[in-house]
């Protein structure tokens, strides 16, 4: 066992734990201002993906950068639609059960969609994020590299939009106290609509940045959509540091235990560890309390 | 009002009367396949109900806990050549350590936990019968499972197991239309409604809650068992999300909490996709959109229709009547203003 092959198992462990942190990042946007789990989440990365690499990437042949701005802005349009026909109608019902099953529905919809519109059959797009870069003993591939800095970067987008700019604060309202933010004259229907488009122009940048990782196929983002809510309960459910820091320990942690376990239960790991923080911490590593 | 009640049981025993002859009449292998299959998830749907509908605690991992009800009893039969009957008790039990093992933690606490954990552990237990190839069959599955043998009477035919279904499906109904009925079914109901208020009374909320799960568990494992002896094959791709996904549309469909309504939501959601087969490569699209609407236009289900309360609380009515109020000049409706 080698220093570089740890190095390398962490490495590509990091990558992969920032993906679980922002599908967290992306659902817990709808939690905080709905308080509903929005279980089709892992379909709309999917979609994202579909938009990205079926319609403009190949079958419009459109450059990289137009095709990703095109899909943010249609994943938009989508998340807005979707708060306007389920989560906002929704919300105020006696149980989050409808809603749920609701999203759970929708999510059903969009497969199918995607499996009638671009075939079953799984495509990747040739060359796109390929390659690898090398510092010193340690190979990193270029799409880890893309996955690591556009991360970071969203991140640092969305404090920023949330804490300076206005419509980022009407949105905090809207999460603390709904009674209260419609007393300050905030539209809070509406502040959901955009919350909700803004979580599934995440879902389309997690879609665009793993498609170099999984092929683009209908099952594609099964296991990191519910990853994703595991990353969630460990870091502390409902807070974007808790995210960020549970997503990156799922990650290195599933890596680093193909070292002493066999490689086919590296899924189990994510669960396990959920299970085990439910029991013995349940406000999550960074012990956030709402 | 007695006269009402006798007319109900009536209609009910010639219902069941009915089903059981069906089986025995139609020769039509698909047919009675379709049934069994309707009656399998009723029992499921049942136990759901318990817990989701009542408790009104979201449970994802129904998928993982009829996997785990089929799984034990037909491997303790494969390697251990137990008797077929016992996989029945073994079901049982093992819906108990479920309900347990994983009621306890997520159910102490409050909010959307027992839906994440139910979802990891559907995982675990698709990953685990999957990968441990050596002692479930992994992929291949479980092949040539013996028809169940009730002390002799050996249920080798798909009819037969639908008569003997249709028997175990109507004990089981009167046992949830019971428990529903009891002060358990109650409790349950208020910990759904006003969580605060059950506490104030002095009753153990999270004990009540473990108490739905195990009894969830307990009908998914047997839902579990009989779907083996029905497909007489088990293989993990069948034990997916969107199983789980599945029997809470069921539950859904027919309405929320209602015993009758389960029964109703299992067979539509369960013969529709097959009564739609005719639109070819469109029909599962066709019966998504039908369900979606179903969600948003009428929430509280089939059930619904017959009830005026839960009618207008949602839905469809509740848009009629607003928009009638509206009209004529009254202002905000009745659940309007800031929310």
């Amino acid at each position: 066992m080698s220093f570089s092959m740890i190095m390398q198992l962490i490495l590509s462990g990091i990558a992969l734990g920032f993906i679980y942190s922002m599908v967290s990042i992306e659902y817990t946007l709808i939690f905080n201002s709905t308080g509903l789990l929005n279980f089709s989440h892992d379909k709309l990365i999917m979609l994202g993906a579909y938009i990205f690499a079926g319609q403009f990437a190949l079958r419009m042949g459109c450059g990289y950068v137009i095709s990703t701005i095109a899909t943010i802005l249609s994943m938009f349009i989508i998340g807005v639609l979707m708060a306007k026909g389920i989560f906002n109608p929704m919300r105020n019902m006696a149980s989050p059960i409808f809603a749920v099953i609701g999203t759970v529905v929708m999510g059903r919809i969009i497969k199918e969609l995607c499996r009638i519109i671009w075939g079953a059959t799984a495509f990747n797009i040739p060359g796109f994020m390929k390659g690898t870069f090398r510092i010193g003993n340690v190979m990193i591939t270029r799409a880890n590299t893309y996955i690591i800095i556009v991360a970071v970067l969203l991140v640092i987008a969305l404090q920023l939009y949330f804490n300076h700019s206005r419509s980022g604060k009407a949105m905090r309202c809207v999460q603390q106290n709904k009674t209260a933010a419609t007393l300050m004259g905030i539209n809070v229907s509406q502040n959901i609509n955009i919350t909700i488009g803004i979580s599934a122009v995440v879902c389309s940048i997690i879609g665009i940045l793993v498609i170099s990782l999984f092929s683009v196929s209908l099952t594609m983002t099964n296991m990191i959509g519910i990853k994703g809510f595991a990353a969630g309960v460990i870091g502390g459910f409902g807070y974007f540091p808790g995210c960020i820091v549970g997503g990156v320990l799922i990650g290195i942690l599933e890596n680093l235990s193909t070292l002493a376990i066999p490689s086919v239960y590296k899924d189990c790991v994510a669960f396990v560890l959920m299970i085990v923080f439910l029991l013995v911490r349940p406000n999550g590593i960074l012990g956030h309390k709402k | 009002m007695k006269n009402k009640k006798t007319v109900k049981i009536v209609l009910v025993v010639l219902l069941l009367a009915a089903l059981l002859i069906f089986p025995v009449l139609d020769k039509n292998t698909y047919h009675q396949l379709a049934m069994a299959q309707t009656l399998v998830n009723i029992i499921v749907v049942l136990g759901l109900n318990f817990i989701t509908g009542l408790t009104g605690q979201m449970n994802l991992g129904t998928a993982g806990i009829m996997a785990l009800g089929a799984y034990s009893g037909q491997l303790m039969v494969q390697k251990l050549g137990m008797p077929t009957i016992l996989t029945i008790p073994v079901a049982i039990i093992m819906g108990v350590l479920i309900g347990y093992a994983l009621g306890w933690p997520s159910l102490r606490l409050k909010g959307v936990y027992l839906s994440l954990t139910t979802i990891g552990f559907g995982e675990i237990v698709r990953l685990v019968i999957t990968n441990w190839a050596d002692f479930t069959g992994g992929t291949t599955g479980i092949q040539n499972i013996p028809p169940l043998n009730l002390f002799g009477l050996v249920l080798d035919k798909t009819w037969k197991l639908a008569v003997f279904l249709v028997v175990v499906c109507a004990v089981l109904v009167f046992t949830a239309y019971r428990i529903v009925g009891s002060k358990y079914g109650r409790v349950f109901k208020g910990i759904r409604d006003n969580i605060e208020a059950v506490e104030a009374c002095g009753i153990n909320v999270s004990s009540l809650k473990i108490k739905a799960f195990t009894s969830a568990a307990i009908f998914g494992c047997i839902g579990g068992c009989f779907y083996s002896f029905l497909m007489a094959y088990l293989n993990p791709t069948q034990f997916t999300q969107d199983l789980s996904a599945n029997y809470l549309l069921m539950m859904m469909f027919g309405g929320i909490g209602s015993v009758p309504g389960c029964v109703i939501g299992a067979t539509a959601v369960t013969l529709l996709p097959e009564v739609l087969r005719f639109t070819q490569e469109y029909y599962w699209l066709i019966f998504g959109i039908i369900t979606l609407l179903f969600v948003i236009f009428l929430p509280y289900g089939f059930i619904s229709l017959f009830q005026k309360e839960k009618r207008e609380e949602a839905g469809i009515f509740k848009i009629l009547i607003d928009r009638k109020g509206k009209r004529r000049g009254t202002g905000l409706s009745k659940s309007g203003g800031m929310k």
